[in-house]
């Protein structure tokens, strides 16, 4: 609806699996938990260049559907334990 | 890999149905024609957030949205939303609506502009067709209206 309008959206999501499913026209994917799309509280430098880098690839998609992983990872060396306390986390979302 | 939030937000619902995610039988498709550093630029984030001074959000069935300023300096934002990840957002709403980068990135010329005014509602609303018939025209219609060129949508 905002594309019909003439106006370029751009998705900064952290998860893949559902923006797979939603299709925006561009969605930058960021490999940290949700809810710290562009990083831990407070780490001002991290945010902006976290915005930056999604900003930068704009220019590269070339049509609708596209997903960019911008390379952002959470824990050094892409670790994941993240993963388990945020499972909990959501879990207790109900 | 990267994590499944699917799954997990299916358990959540239980047991309710799992939300309908709907896709476009094509996606919308606007081309980008100016450079970024000539682009004014709005986020809209789905935090329900807003200003302290402005009505707050009810929780799981709003369909309205906020202005935000995108002045930094404007005042304290605070997170309506319901979701449970929230308590790390709620320290620095900075984290999911990044308004002082991207008024930073205006600053040294990076983008345009930032827009006057952000955007915020809730997300997980499950009364799709005023989201779709009401929310989103209404949006749309405030982007066109500040002749924004670049809307990014951050997910919360």
């Amino acid at each position: 609806m905002i594309e019909g309008r003439g106006i370029a959206t751009l998705v900064i999501g952290t998860a893949h699996d559902i923006m797979s499913k939603v299709v925006p026209p561009r969605a930058a994917f960021v490999d940290h938990p949700v809810g710290r799309t562009f990083g831990p509280p407070r780490e001002r430098s991290r945010h902006q260049a976290i915005l930056h880098r999604a900003l930068a690839e704009l220019e590269k998609f070339t049509s609708g559907g596209e997903i960019r992983d911008l390379g952002c990872r959470w824990l050094p060396g892409g670790n994941r334990e993240w993963e388990t306390a945020l499972r909990a986390e959501m879990l207790h979302d109900r | 890999m990267p994590f499944q939030y699917l799954s997990i937000m299916a358990q959540n619902s239980a047991p309710k149905p799992p939300r309908v995610l709907a896709a476009p039988s094509a996606p919308a498709w606007c081309p980008v024609t100016k450079p970024l550093n000539e682009m004014r630029v709005a986020l809209l984030s789905s935090a329900a957030l807003r200003l302290t001074d402005q009505e707050p959000f009810i929780p799981r069935a709003d369909l309205s949205y906020r202005r935000v300023p995108s002045n930094p300096g404007s005042g304290t934002i605070i997170i309506d939303h319901h979701s449970g990840i929230g308590t790390v957002p709620k320290q620095d709403p900075e984290i999911v609506f990044p308004r002082a980068a991207l008024a930073a990135l205006a600053e040294n010329r990076t983008i345009g502009a930032a827009a006057p005014f952000h955007y915020s509602f809730m997300g997980g609303v499950r009364q799709h067709e005023e989201i779709e018939n009401k929310l989103a025209p209404a949006l749309a219609g405030e982007l066109t209206q500040a002749d924004v060129d670049l809307a990014l949508l951050v997910p919360y």
